[in-house]
């Protein structure tokens, strides 16, 4: 079992003819993720690395009623309404890679998402893995690289750093333990997905004994992880690695006296995070490495 | 980014929020525009009231040394660069409004409360409304009516207050704003509503639909003027596009350097724990030139004092080792550093780019230990931390 994307996943690209898009295409078919589509306005009929191009989604989706989620991998000016786009077609499962999205842009197509039930990973989400089932991104990198630090097992981990996703990953992995599914939420300040919408997948999931997070300084999602333990929403195991704690040590730390550290409640910084985590029963790694050894010893 | 006080209220200005008039003195002043005059220090941070650089003055000759004395000290840690000479605004009462995203509800929210002129956090303990904002319905009258009400306005500056309400709301949304905020929104003898405090952090990510804009860069807080060697870095980042890299001195002995941002957040955080005391912060992602990298190091190696230098990584997914560890061996190559350095990093071209590293140390007879994904990214600042014993 896993969340999210399995072996029946069949994927679409949002922008399979960019830069970005390309290397994607490789690096998913590689893996033996089944794209079967991929959408660019004005280069419907082509094909690329086998898999057909169409002008829009709705036209990939006459071809291939079976697309079931869409890696979108468009410029961040583009981005909201390819979303749109996806969800008012009817494609429940968006993984949104793409960077920079302007935050306007990020509330609405969430807004949009929630209208058609659909749901958005990302924005500045690094991907999505099942391993051996799917995988939607380059997390990992080629197949050799991939296999070495995914397969299948107990632990699902959720990260909000990208580039630290592989890493997490790989502690899991070092301890001797496989993971169920891997997802790179991304670390804007408004997310599609978060930590808590996760967890209570992994949470009906059977497969998944315990959760391993890298959690990042700003925003509330971290915090709202203990208020869904509070409420029972989650009830397996969790160890969270939460970056930062020095920034707020360094001279240079700012005041906010706005509205911003209001929202926040106090909850923006990495040791209120910490505090309330830990108060909820969450083990805390002070290293990110020791993030492999506490789950391990808690499922 | 984050707009200074001037910035914020030239820009609410133009789209016909009033706010008080002012002239902004970058030089020293020998006397006042305005008989009643608010002398205001502009610096990014916030609390600069309780920290004494905002003053009200009727005797000109008190407001001319005041500003004078602002000019080039330190506020908060930032130095006055100008200080905004406002006329005081005859206010009958005081208010503050505000609107920014919410983490909680994942839209935008307004808040309102009938007490301006405070702190915010101190305003959340009392009458401090917070309405959430559908952004497909946008702000409807009724709700900012709605908002007013339950913040207690009384009834005869109910519409007043939701139509200014709806005002600000549509620059939030124009001007593409993360936090807009005012702060006191003041009542004047005359009954107008006049934005005496302003704030605006400007969402970076929507700069493409602004491209008239122009701000100068700015660092919150650092407190001081960036050093030669943060200046060198940050004209390399600018000059390609291609990747980025981040360097800021600490002061300390130990020489850092990072791939990417959660990955140095997370070894910045090791490294500390360790017992270490870094020399700087310093960051490359976005598979950045080789270019970058060496300047970077360069600025890293050519810090003074340092005692050791710890190069770490992740495991990247697209970020090639090689390239931009090639960067690092030009650097090491020119700087011969007679210290210990441990290195971690892992990802494509792995097995290449640690052999660079491991060559140029044995043909320098540099002190280096090399380490992939076989060991644990931070578990590496502990070795470091042992070398330099």
């Amino acid at each position: 079992m896993s969340i999210l994307v399995n072996k029946d996943t069949r994927v679409l690209i949002q922008g399979i003819t960019g830069r970005t898009g390309q290397v994607a295409l490789r690096t998913m078919l590689e893996y033996g993720t089944k794209v079967v589509a991929g959408v660019t306005p004005g280069k419907g009929g082509q094909t690329t690395e086998g898999v057909p191009v169409y002008n829009s989604v709705h036209e990939a989706l006459k071809n291939h009623p079976e697309i079931n989620c869409t890696a979108v991998y468009v410029p961040p000016a583009a981005a909201k309404e390819a979303v749109i786009e996806a969800v008012s077609n009817g494609i429940k499962l968006v993984n949104l890679i793409t960077e920079g999205v302007a935050i306007q842009d990020t509330v609405q197509m969430i807004r949009y998402a929630n209208i058609y039930g659909a749901r958005i990973i990302g924005p500045s989400s690094i991907g999505i893995v099942s391993p051996k089932q799917c995988k939607i991104g380059v997390l990992g990198g080629i197949k050799d690289d991939t296999d070495k630090i995914y397969t299948p097992g107990p632990i699902g981990v959720i990260s909000k750093s990208g580039g630290m996703t592989n890493e997490t990953a790989w502690v899991v992995r070092s301890a001797g333990l496989g993971q169920s599914t891997v997802i790179g939420i991304g670390g804007d300040v408004i997310l599609g997905t978060d930590f808590v919408d996760l967890l209570r997948m992994f949470e009906k999931d059977p497969e998944t004994k315990g959760v391993v997070i890298f959690g990042e300084p700003g925003g509330t999602y971290e915090d709202k992880i203990a208020e869904a333990i509070k409420k029972k929403e989650f009830t397996k195991p969790i160890a969270a690695f939460i970056a930062g704690v020095f920034a707020e040590k360094l001279p240079h730390g700012t005041q906010f006296g706005h509205a911003g550290a209001l929202i926040e409640n106090g909850r923006g910084s990495p040791t209120e995070k910490i505090k309330a985590l830990r108060e909820a029963g969450v083990l805390i790694a002070e290293t990110h490495d020791k993030l492999g050894e506490l789950i391990k010893g808690a499922i | 980014m984050r707009l200074y006080e001037f910035e914020s209220k030239q820009l609410l200005r133009k789209h016909g929020i009033k706010v008080p008039i002012g002239i902004l003195s970058t030089s020293a002043v020998s006397e006042m525009p305005f008989d009643d005059v608010v002398v205001k220090a502009q610096v990014l941070s916030g609390g600069r009231g309780k920290a004494g650089a905002i003053k009200a003055f009727s005797n000109s000759a008190e407001a001319v040394n005041f500003t004078n004395s602002l000019l080039g000290s330190l506020v908060l840690k930032e130095k006055v660069k100008s200080v905004l000479l406002e006329r005081k605004t005859k206010t009958k009462e005081e208010f503050y409004i505000s609107f920014l995203y919410d983490t909680d509800s994942q839209l935008p929210v307004l808040l309102l409360s009938t007490r301006g002129g405070v702190d915010v956090v101190e305003l959340a303990k009392g009458n401090l409304v917070k309405k959430p904002i559908d952004q497909l319905l946008g702000l409807k009258e009724w709700q900012a009516r709605d908002a007013a009400v339950d913040a207690g306005f009384p009834s005869e500056l109910i519409p007043k207050i939701s139509e200014f309400a709806l005002r600000l709301y549509s620059v939030f949304l124009e001007e593409d704003c993360r936090l807009l905020e005012i702060n006191p929104l003041s009542l004047t003898e005359e009954g107008e509503l006049v934005a005496v405090g302003a704030l605006i952090e400007l969402d970076n990510d929507a700069g493409y639909k602004h491209k008239d804009r122009v701000y100068p860069p700015r660092m919150i807080g650092v407190g001081r003027e960036l050093t030669d060697r943060e200046l060198s870095v940050k004209q390399v980042d600018e000059a390609d596009y291609r990747g980025s890299v981040k360097f800021i001195e600490l002061g300390g002995d130990i020489g850092f350097l990072a791939a990417g941002g959660g990955g140095s957040m997370a070894a910045m955080d090791a490294l500390i724990l360790a017992g270490g005391n870094p020399a700087n912060y310093a960051e490359f992602s976005g598979d950045p030139p080789k270019e970058k990298v060496y300047a970077l190091t360069k600025a890293i190696l050519g810090q003074p004092c340092l005692k050791g230098l710890w190069i770490v990584g992740a495991i990247a997914n697209f970020t090639r080792v090689d390239q931009t560890m090639q960067g690092v061996v030009e650097a090491l190559r020119e700087v011969k550093p007679k210290y210990p350095i441990v290195v971690r990093r892992s990802g494509p071209y792995e097995r290449e780019g640690l052999q660079l590293l491991r060559d140029v140390g044995k043909e320098l007879g540099l002190d280096l230990e090399v380490h992939g994904s076989e060991v644990s990214m931070t578990s590496t600042a502990k070795t470091i931390m042992e070398r330099l014993k």
